[in-house]
């Protein structure tokens, strides 16, 4: 076994990204530590280095005496290459120690298409990708993340699966880990660790299909391992552990700045939006304790950029104030503020006005779908006037480039519906027109970009059919033909990644062996459209005898046992039947803090209290 | 020396040596200036910033670094809005920086000489650089010899691509001293080259000429090379950066 060294760096793209030791990143004597925990993100290390759930683990678990916890992301290909010809296995960035002899390793799922990287990274770290194949010395794989909400394609990757919010549970596995080690079996350990609330340990449970290839019945092993798993998380983000500093790469990375996390979850309820319905209830992190943690890690990082993070940040309940206290504060520091998504509305574009004094960038709106009646459908509650209104305060105080970001092929919808998309995009533009020459600024660019939906589970759309790919090239053909103006440029997303996308998303165990059939055949960065070959998955469906179809074009009946029908997140199933249904009449559902909608979050578990922080529940 | 009003908003230059060392050769001149600018804030220091739109700090490395060459012979200048202690500069500014930057000296540099003359940037001032060269070879021996040979040719003439082009150029006129002997599997270089603005050898040239022209070089192997100091000319002698400013 050999060490990463000079020989091979010198000849890889970035080296950077495979050298560890950056500002902050955490050096610990190996030797003084009882666990070993590599914590792993499937992607490449500007990728990873910007997620911010990797950060708050990291930092929880090396609070802890006890335990080691160090970085790993995918090596890009050219790196994969020389480490196999040169018999390096994957290390950890820290000690630069192979991965191999650590107790467990951690994959965040972040996306589907990272999926073959975990394989080609256990494979590269010289461990078994199956979890029945891996001996009883052989690190727990532990995955989470939001993909861990359908765990079952992964099935017999990961010896265990968390699910739902990490920051207290992973204590609790570790604990467990600690006082059992070295005294019991690997499978009595994960035995124990299926009792923890938000653990899933795949190998106790067993599943039945029918003939038409539904599920007959999904069921624990033994009287002791749980029949439903229960998602987890913090009753009270403000008492939740966050980073005090975080690692500041040497090199560039996607998201290069501050990450402050605000609130947790979102009272929208758009129906297609996973994350809306995932992370429930709404907590807020309150003012005092925002101001105090950007401080903090303004002081310890050296940034000069902080962004806001949270699914819709102009829904703080205290936005207003938490902008103007920021900026007050650091003024003299040069700190600049950023706000990663907007609102639809004259407020946030007012909002971002006042920060945005200087360099006036692009502001990206997402309508999501063109014609009011899909907006309805998807719940969105943004109407055309919203979005015409919203520009023109945007072309009045400057801005003169605008993104929207639309889906097609969702549910119930027509091809005249996708032409709205085109139509809305040339009002914009007339928008821009009517704003005086002299106020406006020269240059409009608008651009659109179009995504595939992808149904996931734990969403009022999670039995819908994903869009055939021939419907959707018709739609995206029908959208260029409709754009006019040459100030609007159009982008559309590949509908092979979606189709793969919506298999993943809402498979079952028998995807498990196409995962490996396509990592055999050399698929990985299927996220990159460098690396992306969709034949070798149409072979390795084929030669698994799986109808990729069956997973991504099929309806789904209501009384059908779905594969992540085990796992609770605290919301009825009744209510993701009502909201369908009202989809398809064109209903919308109010923003939550209109009136409870009875999802069930607040009464199923009880510590969920929604709007836990926040200083009002009105919506703006 | 000129000395500063108490509590007076003004500029105050100093003059930095820094190393950046072998565990981060690999990372960028774009990295490490970037990663410089986030220390100089985690330190607090009073650092002057540009007017106008994009207000940038008033610092500047002297010469870049290539990806892979490594220092203890850094240099930069920076402008503080008033006068710090040079030792607690270097004591701050170690304390903000990770394991593998380390701030040796800072010089507070006057506004102007004695005369009145505007004291240079220590970009403009450079003329050659000190470097130690490692390269692996297969028989060590057979490269020392060679290279004791190569050193009786006149010149040696290798191709540069810069921007511009091709240029052929005569990388022998531009050493200055060199030196070299065996260390195990490798023979090390320390060699004095033309560096800086008005010329410049940069170390990867010189050693991949070496290697075209010596036989059983290692092949794939990284050349190490670190700068050691960096040297201008005062009364026709080179002295170092430092104590041209000391």
């Amino acid at each position: 076994m050999n060490k990463i060294n000079d020989d091979i760096l010198f000849r890889v793209e970035k080296p950077a990204r495979y050298i560890g030791g950056e500002l902050n990143s955490i050096i610990k004597n190996p030797q003084k530590v009882d666990i070993r925990f590599a914590m792993c993100f499937p992607d490449v290390y500007e990728v990873g280095m910007s997620h911010l759930g990797m950060k708050i683990l990291y930092h929880i678990m090396n609070k802890r005496e006890d335990t080691y916890c160090e970085r790993v992301f995918a090596p890009w290909p050219d790196m994969e290459k020389l480490m196999r010809e040169n018999g390096v296995l994957l290390y950890a960035l820290e000690s630069k120690e192979p991965i191999k002899n650590f107790d467990f390793i951690g994959f965040t799922l972040q996306y589907e298409m990272s999926y073959t990287n975990i394989l080609n990274m256990l494979d590269m770290a010289g461990l078994a990708i199956r979890a029945s194949e891996r001996g009883e010395d052989d690190p727990i794989v532990i995955l989470g993340g939001p993909c861990a909400y359908n765990p079952e394609p992964l099935y017999d990757i990961g010896d265990l699966f968390q699910i739902g919010e990490g920051e207290e549970v992973i204590d609790e596995v570790l604990d467990l880990y600690n006082s059992m080690k070295g005294k019991y079996s690997k499978s009595e350990i994960l035995r124990e660790m299926a009792k923890i609330r938000g653990i899933y340990v795949p190998s106790l449970y067993e599943v039945e299909y029918k003939e038409d290839g539904t599920i007959k019945s999904f069921w624990p092993k033994y009287e002791d391992v749980p029949a439903k798993v229960v998602k987890r998380f913090i009753p009270d983000i403000n008492d939740n552990p966050y980073p005090e500093d975080m690692i500041v790469p040497y090199t560039e990375i996607v998201h290069d700045r501050i990450m402050l996390e605000t609130f947790r979850g979102c009272t929208r309820g758009c129906r297609f939006c996973q994350a809306g319905m995932i992370y429930r209830p709404v907590r807020e992190k309150k003012l005092p304790k925002l101001m105090e943690q950007a401080e903090t890690l303004l002081k310890t990082t050296g940034y000069e950029e902080l962004s806001l993070t949270s699914l819709s940040i102009c829904d703080y309940s205290d936005i207003q104030n938490l902008l103007f206290s920021l900026m007050e504060k650091h003024k003299e520091d040069r700190v600049s503020i950023s706000l990663p998504s907007i609102r639809i509305d004259a407020f946030s574009v007012d909002l971002i006005k006042e920060i945005q004094k200087v360099k006036k960038t692009g502001l990206t709106f997402a309508p999501e779908a063109g014609s009011q009646r899909m907006r309805d459908v998807i719940n969105k509650c943004v109407t055309e006037e919203d979005l015409l209104t919203s520009v023109k305060h945007a072309f009045e105080a400057g801005w003169s480039t605008i993104k929207l970001y639309f889906m097609i092929g969702l549910p119930y919808e027509t091809l005249e519906d996708v032409v709205g998309i085109a139509e809305l995009g040339e009002k914009v533009v007339d928008e821009y027109f009517k704003v005086p020459k002299e106020t406006r600024h020269k240059g409009l660019k608008v651009t659109i970009s179009t995504s595939i939906f992808v149904p996931k589970p734990f969403t009022p759309f999670q039995w819908a059919a994903q869009d055939t790919m021939d419907a959707v090239k018709e739609k995206i053909q029908a959208i260029r033909a409709n754009i006019k103006d040459r100030a609007i440029t159009y982008n559309w997303h590949d509908s092979m990644v979606s189709y793969l996308e919506a298999i993943f998303a809402r498979g079952d165990r028998r995807l498990c062996d196409v995962l490996i059939k396509a990592f055999e055949k050399g698929a990985r960065f299927d996220g990159w459209s460098e690396y992306f070959n969709f034949d070798i998955w149409m072979e390795a469906f084929e030669e698994c005898g799986v109808d990729g179809d069956f997973y991504a074009y099929r309806e789904r009946e209501y009384s059908e046992i779905l594969p992540w029908d085990f796992i609770d997140i605290g919301i009825d199933k009744e209510f993701l039947i009502k909201e369908n249904e009202r989809a398809k009449n064109m209903e919308l559902t109010p923003d939550c803090r209109l009136g409870c909608k009875l999802c069930g979050i607040n009464v199923n578990f009880k510590e969920g209290k929604c709007f836990q922080g926040a200083v009002c529940n009105k919506v703006r | 020396m000129l000395t500063l009003k108490k509590g007076s908003v003004s500029k105050v230059r100093y003059v930095i040596r820094f190393a950046k060392e072998k565990d981060i050769k690999f990372i960028s001149h774009l990295d490490l200036m970037r990663t410089i600018h986030r220390v100089i804030r985690r330190a607090g220091l009073p650092v002057e910033y540009s007017k106008g739109f994009n207000p940038h700090m008033n610092l500047s490395i002297a010469q870049p670094l290539s990806v892979g060459v490594y220092s203890k012979g850094e240099y930069m200048d920076i402008v503080l809005t008033e006068e710090v202690a040079e030792e607690l500069i270097i004591n701050k500014l170690n304390d903000s920086a990770p394991p593998a930057i380390k701030f040796l000296q800072a010089v507070r540099v006057p506004d102007a000489f004695p005369d009145g003359k505007k004291i240079p940037q220590v970009a403009s001032i450079i003329e050659a650089a000190l470097y130690t060269i490692k390269i692996k070879y297969d028989d060590v021996e057979r490269g020392y010899k060679d290279l004791k040979n190569l050193l009786k040719k006149e010149q040696w003439i290798t191709i540069k691509k810069g921007k511009k082009g091709e240029k052929e150029i005569d990388v022998k006129r531009l050493i200055k001293e060199f030196k070299f002997d065996i260390e195990g599997d490798s023979i090390v270089i320390e060699a004095l080259i033309a560096c800086g603005s008005r010329e410049n050898l940069s170390p990867e040239l010189l050693s991949s000429y070496i290697k075209a022209n010596t036989d059983a070089v290692k092949e794939n192997s990284f050349v190490e090379v670190e700068r050691q100091e960096m040297y201008t000319i005062k009364e026709g002698k080179y002295v170092s950066i430092a104590s041209y400013f000391k």
